[in-house]
């Protein structure tokens, strides 16, 4: 299957070059929403390794962001690391809270499951985020300010270059999402996929259950942090907001709407997430039949709500997945190019 | 020794409320095996239209029962038109699918609900006086003790109602906005899952528990979110313990 992956390569650096000039024109916002939006896509990607493939809930993923943003900012401001260097230790630090998760996932699965990472997401928003005694995590009230740092040795300023910052975190999204392709069809990837449709089978099969699901909640929580890690370099400062518990429902939303088991769902969903609230709060006023109107960022939530429910009734497999399927549906029925077998799941 | 009895007091206060909430959760699930995420959402938008008709629309010159008779009923009208509403318009449409389907879409409507909310009332503090508590109180019992047919209409709109009862009953003791209410629904999952999400007693003790427990320590620490830590290693203590396996059978 190597024409495969070259194939897979070559979208990825094409999808790279694009992406990668299409700020370059707009206003200091945009290149503000283009950063937060490859952030969020980590996010969301996280959901596509854990839910998608793996099979398991996860309520509290922008907790996981968080940790990465927290603890990269904690590196960047007291210990004035390069920024790479402390985007690894967030990374990390992410990793090992998502296999703290993991451990009563081995015990829950379904609907408990979700229960519990609830319950965590809601800790860390209102306590460990917010509390007196976790501000050597984070900074306070005011939270870390990141202004003057390097990354790779070259000066980086969050104000000035935040297209850098854009390009790095872009090339990295392209990388792990090229490996999440890729770990579909490997060994461990098959592994995920056996535990996602059931876990008793898989066990059975000789499946390590718990060295597997461990490891699906750390690569998850791994991929939310290093998304979530870049945050206080693209917005200069970390607090709370952001990463609180109705962040993690929004993701979860998201992601099933827009298709949990498709990797470039995650990027649409990023691109959904960071450029519409604030198109529509930006260009979402007015007077209509001479009445002042105003769109806020609550009618963006209020039709992920209402989407959300309509999709799961309608079309189960998600934006991305519906899409798919028709175009694979044409192809099929045109019999030109290949004429590949419809294939689903 | 006063101060703990006053303590016991408010902690046994939230516990009947939390105990109510989850009441609501579990009534719900064991009729159509929905998890409700958005519980708390929905007694949180009730409670805000009482809210509002006992502020924004009562007559000054009203008596004040007659002002908050009209608020609790205009709640607990629209909790009951809200549960008929989300059975009809959604989870009618979902009811072979798996649990977990379901419960997914319940924050679909949690996500709706509380921007709603927090569209139409803003992110203000809000204060009821706390004359409003004994009145609704009769009302709850009766609703609790009506035995549940299996139809997914009626247990849905006695769980909104239910769920706007302790919306309504909570307010005197806080100062609630649109998301604290919201997230009522972790200390009510947490109490729904001491009775496994299937024993209405074992509930109800789990509410007063956990009241208790969310209580005590703030005696001691003076910490917003210090309860919260109490509610999630209640759930993951009661999770351990007990057999998950059994939660698998109460949703049919």
């Amino acid at each position: 299957m190597t024409s495969r992956l070259i194939f897979r390569v070559l979208m990825a650096l094409v999808a790279f070059a694009v992406l990668a000039r299409i700020p370059v024109g707009f206003d200091v916002g945009f290149k503000f929403d283009a950063g937060l939006a490859v952030i969020w896509a980590f996010a969301l990607l996280s959901l596509v390794l854990l839910t998608g493939y793996v099979g398991q809930i996860s309520l509290c993923q922008a907790t996981f962001a968080g940790i990465g943003a927290y603890t990269a900012g904690m590196m960047s401001a007291t210990f004035h690391v390069d920024y790479i260097v402390a985007v690894a230790a967030g990374v990390a630090a992410a990793f090992v809270l998502g296999l703290l998760v993991g451990l009563p996932a081995l015990r829950l699965h379904g609907i408990t499951l979700a229960i519990v990472t609830l319950g965590i997401a809601l800790v860390f928003d209102r306590y460990v985020f917010q509390d007196h005694a976790f501000e050597w995590l984070t900074g306070g009230t005011g939270g870390w300010r990141v202004g003057q740092t390097s990354m790779f040795g070259l000066q980086m300023d969050s104000s000035k270059h935040l297209m850098g910052a854009y390009v790095v975190l872009l090339a990295l999204f392209c990388v792990v999402a090229l490996l999440m392709v890729n770990l579909h069809e490997s060994g461990a990837g098959r592994r995920f996929r056996a535990i996602r449709d059931s876990e008793l089978a898989a066990a059975t099969m000789g499946v390590n259950l718990t060295r597997y699901k461990l490891l699906a909640f750390g690569m998850s929580a791994a991929i939310a942090g290093m998304g979530g890690a870049f945050y206080p370099l693209v917005a200069g400062s970390v607090s709370p907001q952001p990463f609180w518990l109705f962040t993690s429902l929004q993701f979860a939303a998201i992601a099933v709407l827009m298709g949990v088991r498709y990797v470039p769902a995650a990027a649409l969903g990023g691109a959904f997430m960071a450029f519409v609230p604030d198109v529509l709060t930006r260009y979402g006023h007015g007077t209509l039949f001479g009445r002042p109107y105003e769109i806020s960022y609550d009618w963006f939530q209020i039709a992920v709500g209402v989407l959300l429910i309509v999709q799961l009734i309608t079309l189960p497999d998600g934006v991305w997945g519906d899409l798919r399927q028709r175009v694979l549906h044409m192809r099929s029925a045109v019999g030109g190019l290949g004429g590949r077998k419809v294939k689903v799941a | 020794m006063a101060a703990f009895a006053a303590y016991t007091i408010i902690g046994l206060s939230l516990g009947g409320i939390f105990s109510l909430a989850a009441l609501g959760i579990v009534l719900i699930y064991r009729t159509t095996g929905v998890l409700n995420f958005a519980h708390g959402a929905m007694g949180m938008f009730s409670t805000f239209i009482a809210w509002q008709v006992f502020y924004g629309w009562s007559h000054p010159f009203w008596p004040g029962w007659l002002s908050t008779l009209l608020a609790v009923i205009a709640g607990l009208v629209f909790a009951a038109a809200m549960g008929l509403f989300l059975e009809f318009a959604v989870f009618r449409w979902v009811r072979t699918r798996e649990p977990v389907v379901k419960a997914v879409i319940t924050i679909g409507v949690l996500l709706a609900l509380q921007s709603a909310a927090s569209l139409i009332w803003k992110n203000n503090q809000y204060h009821l006086p706390i004359y409003l508590a004994p009145q609704t109180a009769t009302i709850t019992i009766s609703d609790v003790g009506v035995p549940v047919g299996r139809v997914g209409a009626v247990s849905w709109m006695l769980g909104s109602l239910v769920a706007a009862v302790a919306g309504i009953l909570i307010t005197p003791f806080i100062n609630f906005d649109t998301t604290s209410l919201t997230l009522l629904i972790i200390d009510a999952l947490a109490a729904a899952l001491i009775g496994g999400l299937v024993s209405l007693p074992l509930t109800v003790l789990g509410g007063f528990i956990l009241g208790l427990l969310e209580t005590y320590p703030t005696i001691w620490i003076q910490s917003l979110g210090f309860p919260r830590l109490v509610a999630l290693l209640v759930i993951l203590a009661v999770l351990v313990v007990r057999n998950p396996r059994g939660f698998a059978v109460a949703a049919k």
